[in-house]
């Protein structure tokens, strides 16, 4: 498992409080760290559907503080746009650009109504020759066309571009990136502190962790990368002292015996060190 | 037990008379709901599933009765620790039920007598894999979700 420090930060942008990495850089930095995340995005090739998601990546707590604790992250510093000005002026430009884009469009439309004209009064000629009569009719009909001819603004090609390239970084938000500058204020908790502890300790042990939603747990403990492996154990993290009711230790460990994983019930102890105790069915009806 | 229930002249009584019970009564632990509990998993382990050498001791740190007993003539002691479904445990106390040093089984009793067993194991314990032999679907898979559209 590397650990190697990285040596440049990846740059949070925080929404709401939500932790988000926009670089496909970023993003494969992060993996290698062993952090592995939740992708959000749609793909714009494959939007209607959620089996496979593209960015932003979404962080959970426990990642965000521990790539903090590497001084690996920093939040990417807010842009400052007076009062919308360069907003209204990529507005601008945009409906500049399409007004452009609609003048050429209905020239060459013209242009091909014309030729579509030329071709099928030339082609009912070939059999009647009539040299003078013949070409008035057609450049009166041309004449006609170039008077009436209207583009109609649905009929407008817009291209969309699939690959976007503003998610970049603007050249002055690059530099200011500093890795020293904590990402934000942590209120702590004693479920917050003891999640994180365990966090930590099970990456340090080369597991990979996401969050166990599905599973009622807190997280899911991948051997190893979670596209390779099916998750082993569901984490279930909590003091030593928390009394824990009965009955939803049991309903957790049912649970974990019928998707055929181990509950594990993490608590940090003294000196640091968590202490681990695995859940099983016995097997006794 | 079913007998007792049929005889008029049966005693009600017949838990508390009952040795083993009178033995873990002279333990002297003041929650007698987990006294209670206690003898019904005795009577489980030692009747229903017949295991050998079940005893039954006092913890002072968790202030409950275990019990102690083998599966089998010759197999290791386990250590049984028998709660009421609705009360609470901490991860402490499970950590002080397996510094005995022996497999601990978690016995949780509902208020109809249903027992339910659960291993508790220190450290991590990697699950069974799942059981072969494995088909290879290929395309059915495909074609059931065609089909259905």
């Amino acid at each position: 498992m590397d650990e190697r420090p990285s040596s440049s930060a990846v740059a949070v942008s925080l929404c709401d409080s939500a932790p988000l990495l926009w670089r496909v850089d970023d993003l494969q930095a992060v993996r290698s760290q062993g952090l592995v995340g939740a992708l959000l995005g749609s793909l714009p090739r494959i939007p209607r559907q959620n089996l496979r998601l593209g960015r932003p990546l979404l962080l959970l707590p426990e990642e965000e503080e521990l790539l903090t604790e590497r001084r690996a992250a920093a939040a990417l510093p807010v842009y400052q746009d007076g009062e919308g000005a360069e907003l209204r002026l990529q507005v601008k430009q945009h409906l500049e650009d399409q007004k452009r884009s609609y003048e050429e469009q209905s020239v060459l439309a013209l242009e091909d109504r014309k030729a579509a004209l030329l071709r099928a009064m030339t082609s009912s000629h070939t059999v009647v020759v009539l040299s003078e009569s013949g070409d008035e009719a057609l450049q009166s009909r041309l004449e006609a066309l170039d008077r009436s001819f209207t583009f109609p603004s649905s009929a407008l090609a817009v291209q969309v571009s699939t690959a976007r390239a503003g998610l970049s970084y603007r050249p002055e938000a690059r530099a200011t990136l500093h890795a020293s500058r904590p990402l934000r204020g942590q209120e702590e908790s004693s479920c917050h502190a003891a999640r994180y502890q365990v966090f930590r300790d099970l990456r340090g042990r080369g597991f990979y962790l996401t969050s166990a939603g599905k599973f009622g747990g807190h997280f899911l403990v991948y051997p190893g990368d979670p596209l390779r492996f099916h998750a082993h154990f569901i984490a279930v993290c909590l003091s030593l002292e928390e009394p824990v009711c009965l009955l939803d230790l049991l309903a957790v460990a049912r649970l974990g015996s019928n998707v055929k994983k181990t509950v594990l019930l993490c608590s940090p102890g003294p000196e640091g060190r968590v202490q681990y105790t695995s859940l099983q069915w016995s097997g006794m009806v | 037990m079913s007998q007792a229930s049929n005889r008029d002249d049966a005693s009600p009584n017949w838990i508390l008379q009952h040795p083993a019970y009178q033995q873990m009564k002279s333990l002297e632990i003041e929650d007698s709901a987990q006294v209670h509990a206690a003898f019904l998993v005795y009577m489980d382990l030692t009747e229903v599933r017949r295991w050998k050498a079940v005893s039954c001791a006092k913890s002072p740190e968790l202030q409950v009765i275990l019990l102690e007993g083998r599966e089998k003539e010759g197999a290791p002691v386990q250590t049984v620790l028998p709660l009421p479904a609705h009360r609470s445990l901490s991860h402490q106390s499970i950590r002080q039920a397996l510094d005995r040093g022996f497999p601990v089984l978690l016995c949780a009793v509902a208020s109809d007598s249903t027992l339910v067993y659960q291993r508790m194991t220190d450290g991590l314990v990697t699950p069974d894999p799942p059981a072969g032999p494995f088909q290879d679907l290929g395309r059915r898979q495909h074609r059931k979700r065609r089909q259905k559209h």
